[in-house]
């Protein structure tokens, strides 16, 4: 099991590099050069020239890379043009805000998906079945943004049920321990905050859950008609394993082997569609944060924050193969 | 007659007509979700293309007499899909917009498919070193999630709708190239192609007419759905602002921003567009799974 850690992590030193190489072209590749950027249009060419010296881009390309993937293995990324904060403060305050909301839209696709995907295998070609294939087609189909609108109108217009901007309400009392709003007023006992955190999640986690929800559930149907027609399915059934059962312990547990995979690979489908989500519920998290660098031509930041989002995306699916390979012993052996 | 030849004979008793594409056509014709997809699709091409002659307005004559009473007027006899902020015919601008959203989705697809098919043959074919780099190049456009790398591509060539193309095209190379050299690798080793070898054919040959065109169908199949894709990106990506910069083109995406912000007074305005995303897209996902079904009969299990 450690061997197949390790070789995991030794296969992401390539990429990472790679990728790190990739948006250091990317970056001197955009419009305008940092000296703009930082010092704006009307700069003096002297200090033009003072601020490549300073920042090193007089030297050879090489040696401006190596420099750039020392001060990035260091933590050290560089400060927003935008806000003049240092790019590691923006990344912490706003990164529990996307976490937040992709684990919200995780839990809301796996607790829809996997059950209508189960029920509609076991009621193989009825109206059930029928209805959850259109549904994932329909999934699949609906752009995030629009999802979101529509909701925002049904939910928080007209019918005003739940709130539709932002992460809490100005009105209410919290504080903000650990950045993860629900978590922080479930920490510090404040419920009021908590539930008030957790009705501003409802909607972004929909829009945001449905392309997951429709994958999940179209894998499961498919992963359990699949195993129940293994034969120790049909053994535990010869045997007089009350059906629940085979159900519970043999065919459910199976199914959801490749349902694993689908939740790393949905990962990337989440933080791809936060940008749009958090955009349209003007929630301050890392989706937002990129979008408006590029109109604010913030280098700084689109260049360490899509490092970053890379990165944990990298990560992310690590973590899935490897909690793949402990709970199916047949991967780690191949 | 020889043993292989009875064979054949009997094999074309079984299966009256010859040819993989008429086969897979008569398949695909017999599923009536596929042809739901396109008929949807077809009808959104018509659309795009006579959209002169279908949209009862032009979908930039403004007339701000009709808001004159605040934004905006519901759907009624004259403007049937209702009018927007600045006093633009709805329906007009929703008929025009599935021209950008067709030839963008198209050129987009067109260009990951030709970069994407590219990279995968040769990684496919050549192997080797080449394999390795082109791999692992293609691992790391996969470690972004597609819609960044799409943005951080729109970044350096400027907001617009070709550079939103080209950005929606590139992110999907990987996917095109990785399927493209599976399915090579899986044909480099099959008899026929041995057969070709051992008569002396050139390896371009080899590679241009007898790998290419057996491994081309899940290509098809998957470039399809990357269609239902990118017109969903290339409408983010305008919903985002970093589409078209004219205000009066009719993009999707972009109509889906203005709308968001009349959305408590003018909800028609984002209904409408979006409505429009969701059944190409519907069209080209339902054409894309009836394709694969024609074409590989074998995958079909239970649907």
């Amino acid at each position: 099991m450690l061997r197949f850690v390790v070789r995991r992590l030794v296969l992401l030193i390539p990429i990472l590099l790679g990728l790190s190489l990739l948006i250091f072209v990317w970056v001197r590749a955009l419009p305008g050069t940092p000296a703009d950027a930082l010092l704006g249009e009307r700069a003096t060419p002297q200090a033009v020239a003072e601020f490549r010296v300073r920042y090193g881009l007089d030297r050879p390309i090489y040696v401006q890379y190596w420099a750039y993937l020392k001060t990035t293995l260091s933590g050290e990324l560089g400060t927003s043009v935008a806000s003049h904060r240092p790019v590691t403060t923006e990344i912490r305050d706003r990164f529990p805000a996307t976490v937040e909301l992709a684990f919200a839209a995780m839990i809301f696709a796996l607790a829809f998906g996997l059950p209508l995907g189960f029920v509609a295998a076991k009621r193989y070609r009825s109206a059930v079945d029928h209805g959850s294939l259109f549904l994932s087609l329909i999934g699949i189909s609906i752009p995030v943004f629009f999802l979101a609108i529509m909701l925002k109108y049904l939910f928080g217009v007209r019918l005003a049920w739940l709130p539709t901007v932002g992460r809490q309400d100005v009105l209410v009392d919290a504080e903000h321990p650990t950045g993860f709003y629900v978590l922080d007023g479930i920490v510090t006992r404040n419920w009021n905050a908590a539930w008030d955190a957790t009705q501003h999640l409802i909607l972004p986690a929909i829009a945001l859950g449905s392309i997951p929800l429709a994958i999940i559930s179209r894998v499961t149907r498919a992963s359990v008609l699949d195993v129940q027609n293994e034969d120790y399915v049909r053994t535990a059934h010869a045997k007089g394993v009350p059906p629940q059962q085979v159900d519970r312990r043999h065919v459910f547990r199976n199914a959801l082997l490749p349902v694993t995979t689908i939740i790393g690979l949905s990962f990337g489908i989440l933080l791809s569609g936060a940008v749009l989500t958090e955009t349209v519920f003007a929630i301050p998290g890392l989706g937002s944060w990129l979008k408006e660098a590029i109109f604010n031509h913030d280098y700084p930041v689109l260049q360490s924050g899509i490092m970053f989002l890379a990165l944990v995306f990298v990560i992310v699916n690590l973590i899935v193969d490897v909690t793949y390979g402990f709970i199916d012993p047949r991967v780690r052996v191949s | 007659m020889s043993v292989a030849q009875i064979e054949e004979l009997a094999l074309e008793r079984q299966q009256p007509t010859g040819g993989l594409w008429r086969e897979a056509f008569r398949r695909f014709r017999r599923n009536p979700a596929g042809i739901v997809g396109v008929a949807f699709v077809g009808a959104f091409v018509l659309v795009a293309i006579f959209a002169p002659l279908i949209a009862p307005h032009s979908p930039t004559e403004q007339n701000l007499l009709l808001i004159a009473d605040g934004c905006c007027p519901g759907p009624s006899r004259e403007h049937l899909l209702g009018v927007d902020e600045l006093g633009r015919d709805e329906l007009s601008r929703v008929i025009y917009g599935a021209r950008y959203s067709l030839v963008v989705g198209v050129l987009s697809v067109a260009v990951g498919l030709s970069i994407g098919m590219l990279l995968g043959s040769i990684a496919g074919y050549l192997g080797g070193w080449a394999d390795s780099v082109v791999m692992r190049a293609m691992d790391i456009l996969l470690a972004i999630p597609s819609l960044l790398l799409a943005i951080g591509i729109v970044a350096m060539l400027g907001a617009g709708l070709v550079p939103v193309m080209i950005a929606v095209g590139v992110a999907t190379v990987p996917i095109f190239a990785r399927l493209l050299r599976g399915t090579i690798l899986g044909q480099r080793e099959a008899d026929y192609v041995l057969a070709a070898r051992s008569i002396g054919v050139r390896k371009r040959v080899i590679l241009t007419s007898h790998i290419l065109p057996n491994s081309i169908s899940p290509v098809i199949v998957a470039g399809t759905l990357a269609m239902a894709t990118a017109i969903i990106d290339v409408a983010g990506l305008g919903f985002l602002g970093l589409g078209p910069q004219d205000p009066a083109t009719p993009e999707w995406g972009t109509m889906l921003t203005t709308a968001d912000r009349y959305i408590s007074t003018a909800p028609f305005l984002a209904f409408f567009p979006g409505l429009a995303i969701v059944i190409i897209v519907l069209g080209f996902n339902l054409i894309g799974d009836a394709m694969r079904e024609a074409l590989d009969p074998k995958l079909r299990r239970y649907d």
